[in-house]
């Protein structure tokens, strides 16, 4: 029993979702590893920047303490926010010389595949923002771009809309993850997972013709489909943060 | 030029060897000239389901590797006119099949070949990457099951970005459904997906839906591609898939359980 309780709490903590990926090395070759990061970012350069990483080295056999010194500078360089090191074996080994806690992601420990980052052929709308007459001075583009996304969005696959909303006009499979800075739409069955507001955006939506989904997320709150109930699945569903509470209604 | 299809999956042991023989054989008998090639290094047995195992002797990647040039070893298929096997090899590693000797052979191929089938191995991993690399179309082989479903919506994902086509911005690879090892007993109890449940997660065309059946066990035993066995119904739907493949509209069979026999129909109403 405390003497003195005080009614005011020195610390809380709130469970929210931050997007981490994981990159998994198999080659500790710096000039390969620039050449593979930089197709990586030419991929999907919205996504990976700022992008929290673990870094996961259980496929790098006998590394030297300066070659990794080396490879974490490289990915820092490129502006990922390295948070840690993938728990194993060889993570044990190096984390104490690399100044990086050790990081459990997942329920598999070191089993985690790597996040793919390649997004189906999207094309972004509203590239060039329309000017308002020829004679007057440029208008202000009202909206910010959203991408567009019109074929299945399949397992294994992710898209981001960095900065504006998804729109994807087929399915989304199971396995498969939409994130968007702005709101999501989707124009078939949502079997996947959807983060809408990543960045912080209460007041994004998530809008699907039919709800399945694994998982939706709003501005870091979210509910994984244990939570989503039988009755809130179905034809043409709003998903809205409320206070700290996902909402799923029929629109 | 050829026309390159690639039968993949993502899951091994789906049928992917099976539909392999059955369409290029298929083509063939329709008078189209034919070359199938075993991509999977290391397990080799495209050749076993064709009965011409015994007549390997240069493979895949002594072709690529340069020990033998493609006419000693391609092999002229002894049933059917128009088909001929490449076979892969059992022995060496799968780094052996690299892009540019793929490439070469492919190219090769497409000089005297109308169509080229090319038998994936499993996984998403390079060999079957390398499979799908320079198709003009994707054939995804699928059984009724969810995990089978889930790894061919990954594999469709990856023919959309990871091939020549894409990254020439030619867009994704066209792909279309195999269901094979269809069993409507099965899918009437809920056990399995339904064609329907299939076509609906996936969101593609189906060219075909092939019953599960003893059928292709006897023939596979017996060297022999099933669709030659024309009696039987795992025969005919392979039938009935390379015709939709070549352009004809059939209706899709065996989807329901076994119509009743005459006893049956006689008291049926
Ligand atoms: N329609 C079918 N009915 C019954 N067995 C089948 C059928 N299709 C394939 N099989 C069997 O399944 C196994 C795997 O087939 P195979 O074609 O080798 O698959 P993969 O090449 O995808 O690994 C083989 O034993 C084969 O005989
Ligand atoms: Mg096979």
């Amino acid at each position: 029993m405390n003497a003195h309780p005080s009614p005011i709490q020195p610390i809380e903590l709130k469970g929210r979702m931050i997007l981490v990926s994981i990159l998994r090395l198999h080659d500790a070759d710096t000039h390969r590893l620039n050449e593979a990061l930089d197709a990586r970012m030419r991929e999907a350069p919205e996504l990976m920047r700022d992008m929290p990483l673990l870094m996961d080295v259980e496929h790098l056999t006998d590394i030297s303490e300066e070659a990794l010194t080396q490879v974490i500078e490289i990915v820092r360089r490129r502006g990922f926010k390295l948070i840690g090191l993938q728990q194993g074996a060889a993570a044990q080994s190096i984390a104490a010389r690399t100044a990086l806690p050790l990081i459990v992601l997942g329920s598999k420990g070191g089993e985690l595949p790597l996040r793919t980052t390649q997004p189906p052929q999207a094309e972004a709308a509203n590239e060039s923002p329309p000017v308002a007459h020829k004679d007057s001075a440029p208008i202000q583009a009202l909206h910010t771009a959203s991408l567009v996304v019109n074929q299945p969005v399949r397992s294994g696959q992710q898209v981001y809309a960095r900065g504006g909303d998804l729109i994807v006009l087929g399915t989304v499979s199971a396995g498969a993850e939409l994130l968007a800075d702005g709101h999501i739409h989707v124009y078939g069955t949502l079997r996947g997972k959807a983060l809408a507001g990543v960045r912080g955006l209460v007041g994004a939506k998530i809008f699907c013709r039919r709800l399945d989904a694994e998982l939706v997320s709003i501005a870091g709150h979210y509910r994984i489909a244990e939570d989503i109930l039988d009755a809130e699945r179905g034809d043409n569903r709003l998903v809205t943060l409320a206070g700290e509470t996902i909402d799923i209604s029929e629109i | 030029m050829a026309r390159i299809v690639v039968i993949t999956s993502g899951k091994g042991g789906v049928g992917k060897t099976t539909t392999s023989a059955a369409l290029a054989t298929g083509l063939a008998l329709e008078g189209r000239k034919t070359a199938v090639i075993d991509f999977d290094v290391g397990l080799r047995n495209l050749d076993l389901i064709m009965g011409c195992e015994r007549r390997v002797v240069y493979d895949f990647v002594n072709v690529i590797n340069g020990d033998a040039n493609l006419r000693q070893a391609l092999i002229k298929d002894k049933r059917t006119d128009n088909l001929f096997i490449l076979p892969a090899s059992q022995t060496r590693d799968k780094d052996a099949l690299t892009e540019a000797g793929v490439e070469k052979v492919l190219d090769e191929l497409s000089q005297e070949f109308e169509y080229i089938v090319c038998d994936s191995p499993a996984g998403i991993e390079r060999g079957a990457l390398m499979a799908a690399y320079f198709a003009d179309e994707a054939i995804v082989v699928t059984n009724p099951e969810v995990s089978s479903v889930r790894d061919s919506d990954r594999m469709l994902g990856i023919l959309s970005s990871k091939t020549r086509k894409a990254e020439r911005g030619e867009g994704g690879l066209p792909a279309r459904l195999l269901l094979t090892r269809y069993a409507p007993e099965r899918v009437e109890r809920g056990e399995m997906l339904s064609m329907e449940d299939v076509t609906e997660i996936l969101s593609i065309d189906m060219l075909g839906v092939v019953p599960e059946s003893q059928s292709v066990l006897n023939a596979s035993n017996a060297g022999m591609p099933v669709i030659l066995d024309e009696e039987s119904d795992a025969g005919q739907a392979y039938r009935d898939a390379v015709a939709r493949f070549l352009g004809e509209d059939r209706p899709h069979r065996f989807l329901s359980t076994q119509k009743k026999g005459l006893f049956g129909r006689l008291f049926r109403g």
